[in-house]
């Protein structure tokens, strides 16, 4: 069944009509296992994030990266000075050290989602200010040579950055957000980066057309081999991702099981991961309930600060 | 900027590009990677002084042989589907004064697509859904992608494409979905007085203009009689000056010079690895190839 979600419709349609929000999916049988996530405070930029980072790592369960091509991937958006909208550079910066500390070879890559001028947006975001030649081993991911993985999301063909393809590891480096029609985006939603612009444009309305929650978990199930590292030390409540406010958090949040990580964020966010439509329809991907992760470093319930939620997902709310 | 300054900015930016024409005769996004129609075409045009040459001649076969049978043009090698940068194939078309058959097919292939909530079947659906972004359904533009909804920047590179070859086509409706696509644009103009990628508001709070799109959405009205662009200018003058972006303050500066404003010279040093921003700088120059984005009468 075509389902139009009336949160869906206006994103898939840029304005007019919605025959195209994505058919709703069954949700899944549950993911029995269990995982691991580390959440840590960090109580500002200025901290020692490198130390922290490798704390997280290692709590967190880290494959051997020694030799392996690790692609950072943050979340680069919009830029205004106002507010808190991307991945913070010095979280990227002490990622970078950490994982090279750890024997990887890593690059960082990104494909925002509606601007065209990633370096541009690298630039203003300040991220120049703290790698050098920053042009060396970071890839645009909506411009890079692009290969085919076969069917996808609907299409015969569906082509992605060979750089992404090539990785051996995707390290997830999302801000902790709200999102006014996902309900969060966090390490799961940051993939929506990996769809190349210069084939599907900006915004990338195809996966809006396939549903937004179907594309999340769809981009999830392609992409196996990943680990989440979450900037909340600030995050945005609110309109996020962009329009929203800055809400400091304090912590960053470590994992493999993404969706552990995303259930784990949530609840820090004061919202239930069990009600956000892409944790449904992920449930046999990884963990959600508590019972299944095993919580290292900080409990998140005393963490929680409730965001800002928008009136239409003020039903998402943790009880 | 002055005559000889301007030749310099010009001539270090060709330079650049000379140096980085793949084997297959295109360019790709940066420097080293594999060709893509995009860049290519503007490399192209950037060096349109150049049409003679042979290496011009190799990027000009390299996009003759991506137009796909059904008259669209594929984005690189290794992607086969119609693009939307089919409409920059057919520009170039119109740089070059090609107006064959492969021509003739590319803007047929153009005025095919529209945005998907213009589709009869969407509008006549629309009749009974709430319009929450408030577009008229009936201003088709064109999309990023066959089958889905219509964006500013492919309907202006659309509309780019059309004005150009519109004297040398005789198409039922050309002239008409120009029209729509003008109106479309027109109506999606942010309150701040350019243009965002799509709409002017998202949920209600009104959005801000980018660089790229407000220039972008500037070309595309070019000779657009019902439009009084002035305060559209000014805007696109204003981001011009505190614009980082080096692609879309390139854009820009292709765009306010189409409309002969003036602009002082870009003192800032070439960035040799962004082949698309490089060859808009220089098509961007006093004397580089902005007028090939113009419409022909104005040319």
């Amino acid at each position: 069944m075509n389902v139009i979600s009336r949160r869906r419709l206006p994103l898939a349609a840029a304005g007019a009509l919605g025959s195209c929000g994505g058919a709703k999916q069954e949700q899944p049988a549950a993911f029995a296992g269990r995982s691991v996530v580390s959440v840590l405070k960090a109580s500002s930029y200025d901290a020692d994030l490198t130390r922290t980072i490798l704390l997280g790592l290692a709590q967190a369960g880290l494959p051997d990266v020694r030799g392996k091509r690790v692609l950072l991937k943050p979340n680069l958006v919009e830029f205004d000075r106002a507010t808190a909208i991307n991945t913070h550079p010095r979280v990227v910066l002490a990622a970078y050290e950490a994982l090279r500390f750890l024997g990887a070879s890593v690059s960082i890559g990104e494909g925002p989602g509606h601007r065209r001028d990633t370096f541009g947006l690298t630039e203003e975001a300040g991220y120049w200010q703290q790698f050098r030649a920053l042009d060396d081993y970071f890839v645009d991911l909506n411009r890079d040579d692009v290969r085919s993985v076969g069917p996808f999301l609907g299409r015969p063909e569906f082509y992605f950055s060979e750089t992404l393809l090539a990785a051996d590891l995707i390290v997830s480096l999302p801000k902790m957000k709200t999102h006014h029609w996902a309900g969060a985006t966090l390490s799961m939603k940051n993939f929506f980066g990996a769809v190349p612009g210069a084939v599907y444009g900006w915004p990338k309305n195809l996966l809006h057309y396939h549903g937004i929650a179907n594309s999340i978990v769809a981009l999830n199930r392609r992409f196996r081999n990943t680990f989440a590292i979450v900037d909340g030390i600030v995050g945005m409540e609110g309109n996020g991702p962009i329009q929203g406010q800055p809400r400091p958090m304090g912590a960053l949040v470590f994992g493999r099981d993404l969706i552990a990580v995303d259930a784990t964020c949530c609840r820090l966010m004061g919202i239930e991961p069990s009600r956000v439509e892409y944790l449904q329809l992920a449930a046999d991907l990884g963990a959600i309930p508590e019972l299944q992760i095993d919580q290292r470093g900080e409990n998140p319930a005393a963490l929680r600060k409730n965001f800002d939620l928008l009136p239409q997902f003020a039903g998402l709310r943790l009880g | 900027m002055n005559r000889k300054m301007a030749g310099i900015y010009r001539s270090e930016r060709v330079e650049v590009l000379r140096a980085h024409q793949n084997a297959d005769g295109g360019w790709g996004y940066f420097a080293g990677k594999r060709s893509w129609l995009e860049p290519t075409v503007y490399g192209l045009l950037a060096l349109h002084e150049e049409m003679d040459t042979a290496h011009w001649q190799r990027g000009w076969n390299l996009v003759r042989s991506w137009q796909l049978p059904d008259g669209s043009w594929r984005p690189n090698q290794q992607v086969t589907e119609p693009h939307w940068s089919t409409a920059l194939a057919v520009t170039l078309h119109c740089a070059r004064r090609q107006y064959d058959a492969p021509f003739r097919r590319g803007v047929e292939w153009l005025l095919e697509q529209r945005g998907e909530e213009s589709t009869t079947m969407s509008r006549f659906l629309g009749l009974f859904m709430e319009n929450h972004i408030g577009h008229d359904r009936k201003f088709a533009g064109w999309p990023w992608l066959p089958g889905t909804t219509s964006w500013i920047e492919p309907t202006s590179h659309a509309l780019v494409a059309l004005k150009r070859a519109a004297p040398h086509v005789n198409l039922t409706g050309l002239r008409r979905r120009v029209a729509l696509a003008e109106a479309m644009i027109l109506q999606r103009r942010c309150a701040d007085g350019g243009w965002n990628y799509g709409s002017r508001a998202a949920l209600g709070i009104a959005l801000p203009s980018y660089p790229e799109t407000t220039a972008l959405a500037l070309l595309g009205l070019q000779s657009c009689a019902d439009a009084d662009l002035g305060q559209d200018l000014i805007r696109a003058r204003e981001l011009w000056q505190r614009c980082e972006s080096r692609l879309g303050r390139a854009w820009l500066a292709v765009s306010l010079r189409s409309f002969l404003v003036e602009i002082p010279a870009d003192e800032r040093p070439i960035a040799k690895n962004d082949i698309l921003a490089t060859s808009l700088e220089a098509l961007a120059a006093p004397n580089g190839g902005f007028l090939f984005l113009r419409p022909e009468a104005r040319a």
